[in-house]
């Protein structure tokens, strides 16, 4: 009955949906590194077109995109408030009582409001947006394969993943379900003092941990009986192949990023 | 006494969001106190949101539930003290016990009523007794007992705070014949000691023509039939469309009717067909 | 005569609890030939499921011999690959489908046994597809599971198992939780199984009427094999099953009663129609008037 959906993945077959897991992630890393080569306005601004233009690209609705910001609103206003306020620079603009704005301080502000933006909406066209979290979860392991040779377990790791994406759903689903039971007993999760609000967890939380380790039993055999005995052997039913719009992606990102580079040199003024 | 009433219910899930999904659409019934009222219905058929509508764990989108006449939402605020009346039993219900022992566990809800401590245990001991969970068991921990033990233990919980509608979502699922049986014996037993209304969830059609005088049928959200075990199994072709069935027996019942043999139309019990037979094949008894 | 498929011998095994050990199994002994459809009955807790659990060595017995086409697999020198070769012929469905699903996504899922055994990728695209197809649930190959019906997501777990290519499917308690819709799918997809791919079905049921559907009934009580035999000679001892917690299907009890009444009815009657094929013919023998109805 209940409808949650992990992360925010919405469904398209933009440019950006089509594109192989293993790049989105390393162009992600790529774009949020290049967010921090800018220097002046000029390269501010470009980042904020690249941006604009990533959306437009994914075909993903804006207002999902804003809504998506929504959760670090505070953060944001909170960064340019202590900017503009505290911040102390050459040209005062205004003066008034203890207070003094200069224009160092909301061109900080600014640059840090755009920063934060494209860094979250740069994780967001490249992966949270259009990708699976199961694609996710397989380019992060085949991302990370070469270092099994260092022992380290990348299969186990990504395994782990993806049965806490399955069974996520289904434990929030339960304690709805344990709730809903426990209230039809009297139970009272909203009144009273923290104390007792505390105990009355009590009967939520013993029957979820005697599930969540039933259940854990249960698909641990069912695995087994699957013939799981870890990535030793294993092979896979999908094979992720790049294709040239992957590495005309990677190009382009890394162009961006040298632009930039050369924008903060030798367009003149603004410098933050 | 104990009439619960729905008066044109509507029930949304996740309203106003894209995931916004009708779980109950426009429905009106009437559950007449004292009678053993069956809910069946497909997955997905609103069975399970119309149970917890009626102790006010879901709060109607549109739409009244009554009990004896009185909206139960009248006032919000004491919407505690209609789940007492209400007792509800959710499906798998052995999976919400938590105490370290079963008479703890049995007296979990009557304590949450601010009952005294004597008046706890005499009801603790008096649902043992309906649920048949023996003295012994009262002292042990929920987790060592059986399935079934853990299941009637569980529903032993729910009688214990003396409910004047007791409704159960699947009690029997997934036990073996006598399992099942123990519960629904105890039901009944607890039904002709208190007098009260009962409503079962079942998927099995056998189960509902043994031990319910009603039926109530839900489709996609709808009221699809209501009416006695009778009325709603001489529909066969109807359930069958709404993903349901008839009793194995009705089936032979119609079989047999269909070849010719003057059988009456409301067979749902193999102790009916028997008596039928009997009288049109002029066996010895019944 | 070619040796069975199974073969189980002296087959015993107990549950360590609090230092004390409890029987499960005792001294278990019978034969499934390949291609068989047999059920398993028996109340809760009657070591139904531990036998399920011993045939593809999830569990070891503490003694006695299981020989699976003509391996013994109880045997201690058993190498590894040999005990997923056992895991992969003896492919095994449980009863709540919402703990045998590994993968987020449909087809992913079913995908799971065969990248297990190292299958290469096109080949298990190929056996993916098959596989949904057979369960008709090509349709939802890139959908979420846990947005599906019980029915629907038990159909994917036989898919997951089917994918395998197993000579053998243990159903335990597969149909329990599903309501009737789900558990016809279900019964329909274990009969094709059996009939049209040959592959030997083992089910473990609660309910007589699934028994009924089998060429073999083992009923098993307290660990021990009680009676063995077709689904007729099983279900005309009802005093025998009832002793043990079980019944019999709501027919074989009809005509059961009718004979206790002096009303002599042959036949095996496991489904309405036989029932009502031997009723018809008792009826005619009294000579009792038919009137069919005019349609």
């Amino acid at each position: 009955m209940s409808s949650i959906t992990l992360g925010q993945y919405f469904p398209g077959n933009s440019l950006l949906h089509r594109l192989d897991p293993r790049f989105k992630i390393v162009l992600a890393i790529l774009y949020i590194t290049a967010s921090f080569l800018c220097k002046n306005i000029w390269s501010f601004a470009a980042l904020a077109i690249s941006a604009v233009v990533l959306v437009l690209v994914s075909r993903i609705p804006v207002s999902i995109v804003l809504r998506g910001l929504r959760p670090i609103l505070f953060i944001m206003l909170f960064t340019v408030v202590l900017n503009i306020f505290l911040t102390r620079g050459e040209t005062l603009l205004v003066e008034f009582w203890v207070i003094r704005i200069y224009l160092e301080g909301i061109l900080t502000a600014v640059s840090m409001v755009l920063r934060i933006t494209v860094i979250i909406v740069g994780t967001g066209m490249f992966l949270t947006y259009t990708t699976t979290p199961i694609a996710l979860t397989d380019g992060i392991e085949r991302l990370l394969s070469p270092l099994k040779v260092f022992h380290l377990p990348v299969h186990e790791f990504a395994m782990m993943m993806t049965i806490a994406l399955r069974f996520i759903p289904l434990l929030i689903e339960e304690t709805e379900k344990i709730m809903a039971a426990q209230k039809a007993r009297g139970a009272d999760f909203s009144t009273g003092s923290l104390l007792q609000r505390a105990k009355a967890l009590i009967p939520i939380l013993v029957p979820l941990f005697v599930s969540a380790f039933r259940r854990a039993d249960e698909l641990a055999v069912a695995m087994e009986c699957r013939c799981y005995r870890g990535g030793e052997g294993r092979t896979r039913m999908t094979v992720l192949h790049a294709t040239a719009a992957d590495w005309l992606m990677l190009a382009a990102v890394i162009l961006f990023g040298a632009s930039l580079v050369l924008i903060n040199r030798f367009a003149p003024g603004f410098t933050l | 006494m104990n009439t619960l009433q729905l008066e044109h219910i509507s029930y949304l899930y996740s309203a106003g969001t894209p995931y916004e999904m009708r779980a109950l659409d426009n429905v009106s019934l009437t559950i007449r106190g004292g009678t053993v009222t069956g809910l069946i219905g497909h997955t997905g058929s609103g069975k399970s949101t119309l149970v917890q509508l009626l102790n006010g764990l879901n709060r109607p989108t549109e739409g009244r539930v009554l009990m004896d006449g009185v909206d139960i939402w009248e006032k919000p605020k004491e919407i505690a003290r209609l789940r007492y009346r209400v007792g509800l039993v959710m499906q798998y219900p052995e999976y919400q016990l938590f105490e370290e022992t079963v008479r703890a566990d049995i007296a979990y809800g009557p304590k949450n009523m601010g009952l005294s401590p004597e008046e706890v245990e005499a009801r603790v001991l008096e649902a043992a007794a309906f649920a048949g969970i023996s003295p012994e068991m009262l002292d042990q921990s929920p987790f060592d007992l059986s399935g079934g033990q853990k299941r009637r233990a569980a529903i032993a919980g729910i009688m214990a705070m003396r409910p004047e509608v007791l409704v159960l979502d699947e009690p029997a699922a997934g036990l073996d014949p006598q399992g099942r049986d123990e519960i629904l014996g105890g039901i009944r037993a607890y039904r002709e000691k208190s007098g009260s209304t009962v409503i079962i969830v079942s998927h099995s059609m056998e189960d509902m023509a043994r031990y319910c005088d009603e039926l109530i049928v839900m489709a996609d959200a709808k009221l699809f039939m209501q009416g006695s075990c009778e009325e709603i199994f001489s529909h066969p072709e109807e359930l069958a469309a709404v993903g349901l069935d008839v009793p194995q027996i009705t089936r032979v019942a119609q079989l047999l009717r269909k070849r010719g043999l003057a059988l009456p139309e409301s067979i749902y019990t193999v102790e009916q067909a028997a008596a039928a037979l009997c009288r049109l094949m002029g066996g010895e008894g019944e | 005569m070619m040796e069975p498929f199974i073969q189980v011998e002296n087959l015993s095994y107990a549950y360590e609890e609090e230092g004390a050990r409890r029987p499960v199994l005792r001294d278990l002994s019978f034969a499934v030939e390949k291609g068989e459809y047999v059920a398993i009955l028996g109340h809760n807790g009657s070591g139904k499921s531990t036998l399920a659990k011993l045939l593809n060595l999830i569990l070891t017995p503490d003694s006695g011999k299981i020989v699976i086409a003509g391996r013994e697999i109880t045997d201690p020198n058993l190498t590894e690959d040999e005990l997923y070769e056992v895991r992969r012929r003896m492919g095994m469905v449980f009863q709540n489908p919402d703990n045998q699903l590994v993968a987020t996504v449909v087809e992913e899922d079913v995908a799971f046994g065969p990248e297990n055994l190292g299958v290469p990728s096109e080949e298990i695209r190929q056996r993916v597809d098959e596989a949904l197809a057979l369960v008709g649930m090509q349709k939802y190959a890139r959908h979420e599971p846990h947005r599906l019906s019980g029915g629907q997501k038990q159909r994917i777990a036989i898919a997951g198992i089917i994918a395998m290519l197993p000579d053998c499917i243990i159903f335990d308690e597969s149909t329990a939780m599903l309501d009737p819709m789900g558990r016809r799918d279900v019964l329909r997809i274990m009969d094709n199984l059996n009939r049209e791919r040959g592959i030997t079905v083992l089910t473990i049921t609660h309910y007589m009427n699934e028994a009924a559907r089998a060429d073999r009934v083992l009923v098993l009580n307290d660990g021990e094999l009680y009676m063995q035999g077709t689904p007729a000679e099983i279900f005309s001892h009802p005093d025998e099953l009832a002793a043990i917690g079980l019944d019999v299907p709501q027919c074989t009890d009809l005509v059961h009663q009718l004979r206790a009444a002096g009303i002599a009815v042959e036949g095996d009657c496991l489904t309405p129609a036989q029932c009502a094929d031997a009723i018809c013919a008792a009826c005619a023998a009294r000579g009792i008037p038919f009137n069919p109805p005019q349609s």
